[in-house]
């Protein structure tokens, strides 16, 4: 059988973004995730936007097909040697390298660590000890380096910041990661690939850090005493199994919809003598003055981030480097998603007992004899045990 | 946005949209520059050096950035010929696959496993981790509880665990009606009399709550699944609880179930004559219907679908695909009869030492 180690995605060959996808939805999404004050679609635009990230595949007709293809693979093994030398194993395997400075301490309501850039790939069931059943997503965690660290009196001076649109200038309020100056922006690179598919600009982000350039550029919230330095490596032991997390993703976008799909309006009657009446928006309410910004109508459906907020991680996959969280996470099959130590207070106070891996997982970490393939959560069942339910 | 005329066509390029004139490019509708501003894939710009558009009347049809700038050569006829004979479609494919497709996973291998199969869905919600995941996991289930081969038509009978039953097991005999879904999603319904009161129950195949499954009579019929009996005299599906397992053979074929069944007069819970169904006694059918109905009914059942390529491409799990799946799944399966055996022998080891140790 064909072996199965090349699916990791580490993008050396084609790895497709998420491309615009027309797929019909269902009216059960609930309308709490639709109740947002003002928000237009640019808002979500993926940062850096001011820097180009493609470009055509130049044909050079001068090389011949041999020479072009063994400089491709002398440009990929590059980047593997870049990746590798980068990587857990080999700072720990390293004698020459300083030991790393002292790990900072978890320190309660003020820790916010770094989050992972995760693929999302599927859904897979499982079973509790008690006999219940939870679906699990499965999430692919690919290479991925730290880029940057903007510690939080520099927000102000950052690039995309800088280059703010007037409306937000417009608006009354700013958002509050901006104002109170807590956190820090961390940069995380993922997913390695070749030079060529890139701008010189895009690879110019990189090449500051040291690391290859990269297909996704995440951004974190992370508190600076869990700042990383540029070129640190983040594994898939950064969450343990039971840690519940926080993940971010841009929803399966929907094409272009009408009101009465994109915002559950009503209508109007299907027949009772009704012309050409049947899904349309009715009144738009300007009172003769203008239509007020936000007024709901039709336009593109999905494609925004959405967070899906304090899932537990069930079970740990070493081999493929996979994550089970429970639930359903925002976003189609092969989406890229951020995942992050969950916001919601009662997990805060949960990792003060039982503090993650500060700023990250190092080798040093690992348990004596290393991590099995499968790392079960105590009340999922792995498939090959009976159930016992007690009596 | 202005859209610039492109130079000519280079002789590698992959795409020819820009031979057949530049009517395309004045046909195709313009871009909203927020579509592209919210999505990752940059739009391309008008001094692109490559064709990025399709031809195609809706416009809007950009080529994928791998794609471009990529010279794919044209296929040779033998090449294409074979191609079309090992996909599975068309008029030029054989039933019987080529030997050395065929040769390696065993038939019995494709009746046990039938839910090892990749769901038939768009390309993009499918993923080879997820399903190598799945077929592990389903294989792991299979060392706990033996999953016999049933089809739809089989005569079953399941124990669930049950905490409110007496013995903690609550057993159900029935009729296999439906199988749907794949992988550790595969469900199956039982179908049966209780009480004079139609019962259906739908028990996930991969549940860890299912104690074991019984195949009391190992049968096929004419069809995927025997909604239809639904409408029909309930002499059907009435199976004893006390049924006594049929023997039945793993080497011989399955044993096809021919029977017509005559439905209940309407009103029916679904227009049973436009889904093809081959059990339902199609005269006595026809009899119930109007004139309309019944020619609406025979049109249906033409056999024009075998030429609808796309039809049979979008209903089919491609061969590859498949061929992948039972392989994976063949290689566990021995691995499975190997732990079978180790267990076997553990546990007549254990025997042996019990009487050991009582008589001592």
């Amino acid at each position: 059988a064909p072996a199965l180690s090349s699916q990791l995605i580490v993008a050396m060959a084609t790895a497709p973004h998420t491309w615009l996808r027309l797929v019909p939805s269902c009216r059960s999404y609930s309308k709490a995730t639709r109740l947002h004050k003002i928000d237009y679609p640019w808002k979500d635009e993926p940062k850096p936007h001011w820097v180009r990230q493609f470009e055509a595949r130049r044909v050079d007709a001068d090389l011949t097909p041999e020479n072009r293809d063994w400089l491709r693979q002398w440009r990929l093994q590059r980047v593997r040697d870049a990746v590798a030398s980068s990587s857990e194993a080999a700072a720990a395997a390293s004698p020459l390298k300083e030991p790393p400075a002292a790990r900072p301490l978890w320190t309660p309501r003020v820790s916010q660590r770094c989050g992972l850039v995760g693929i999302k790939l599927g859904i897979l069931p499982m079973w509790y000890r008690n006999g219940q059943k939870v679906h699990t997503t499965v999430v692919q965690i690919p290479d991925q380096r730290v880029l940057r660290w903007v510690p939080p009196e520099d927000l102000g001076n950052y690039a995309s910041l800088r280059e703010m649109r007037p409306y937000r200038l417009n608006q009354s309020f700013l958002p509050r990661w901006l104002t109170q100056q807590r956190w820090g922006l961390q940069l995380v690179g993922a997913v390695p690939a070749d030079p060529a598919n890139f701008t010189a600009q895009w690879c110019g982000i990189f090449k500051a850090a040291g690391l290859p350039p990269m297909r996704k550029i995440s951004r974190f919230l992370v508190s600076p005493d869990a700042s990383l330095q540029p070129g640190a490596c983040l594994g898939l032991h950064h969450f343990r199994v039971g840690d519940c997390v926080d993940v971010v993703a841009r929803t399966v976008n929907r094409g272009f919809q009408g009101v009465m799909e994109r915002h559950l309006m009503e209508g109007g009657p299907a027949a009772h003598g009704s012309t050409k009446f049947h899904r349309k928006m009715g009144s738009a309410a300007g009172g003769g003055g203008p239509i007020y910004r936000g007024k709901r109508m039709p336009g593109v459906m999905g494609n925004r981030f959405r967070a899906a907020r304090s899932l537990p991680v069930l079970r740990v996959n070493t081999k493929h480097r996979l994550l089970f969280i429970k639930g359903f996470t925002p976003g189609p099959p092969h989406s890229y998603c951020q995942i992050m130590d969950s916001w919601m207070l009662d997990v805060r106070r949960s990792l003060d007992a039982n503090p993650p891996p500060m700023p990250t997982y190092f080798a040093e970490d690992a348990p004596e004899g290393g991590y099995p393939e499968d790392v079960y959560h105590p009340d999922l069942l792995p498939y090959d045990q009976p159930l016992e339910l007690p009596d | 946005i202005q859209l610039e005329m492109p130079p000519a066509p280079s002789a590698a390029a992959g795409s020819c949209a820009l031979s057949l004139g530049s009517r395309f490019l004045f046909g195709c509708r313009v871009t909203a520059a927020h579509r592209f501003a919210a999505s990752p894939v940059q739009p391309p710009s008008p001094l692109h050096q490559q064709p990025h558009l399709q031809p195609c009347r809706q416009g809007r049809r950009w080529l994928r950035p791998e794609l471009r700038g990529v010279y794919k050569p044209r296929l040779s006829p033998e090449a294409m010929k074979e191609f079309w004979r090992l996909s599975g479609i068309g008029p030029d494919h054989s039933r019987a696959k080529a030997a050395d497709q065929q040769a390696e996973v065993p038939p019995e291998i494709k009746r046990l496993y039938q839910e090892a199969l990749p769901p038939i869905v768009s390309q993009d919600y499918r993923d080879p981790i997820v399903e190598s995941l799945h077929r592990a996991e389903m294989m792991r289930r299979r060392r706990v509880i033996n999953i016999p081969e049933f089809h739809v038509g089989s005569i079953l009978a399941v124990s669930v665990m049950d905490k409110h039953a007496p013995n903690k097991v609550n057993r159900f005999v029935g009729l296999c009606i439906l199988r749907r879904h794949t992988g550790l999603f595969t469900t199956f319904t039982l179908r049966n009399m209780v009480d004079q009161v139609c019962v259906q129950i739908e028990y996930e195949l991969y549940s860890p709550s299912i104690v074991s499954i019984q195949l009391l009579k190992l049968e096929r019929r004419l069809d995927d699944n025997l909604l239809y009996l639904m409408d029909a005299p309930h002499s059907h599906c009435t199976i004893p609880f006390d049924m006594v397992p049929e023997p039945y053979s793993r080497n011989d074929p399955v044993p096809v179930n021919r029977e017509r069944v005559r439905l209940n007069p309407p009103p029916w819970m679904c227009k049973w004559h436009l889904h093809g169904y081959q059990g339902i006694d199609l005269e006595h059918l026809y009899s119930y219907l109007s004139d309309k109905d019944v020619a609406k009914a025979i049109e249906f059942s033409k056999a024009y679908k075998r030429y609808d390529l796309l039809d049979q491409y979008l209903n089919r799990v491609p061969v590859p695909d498949a061929d992948y799946a039972f392989k994976d799944i063949f290689i566990q399966h021995q691995e499975l009869l190997q732990h079978q055996q180790q267990q076997q022998q553990s546990s007549k080891k254990s025997e042996v030492i019990s009487k050991l140790t009582g008589t001592a």
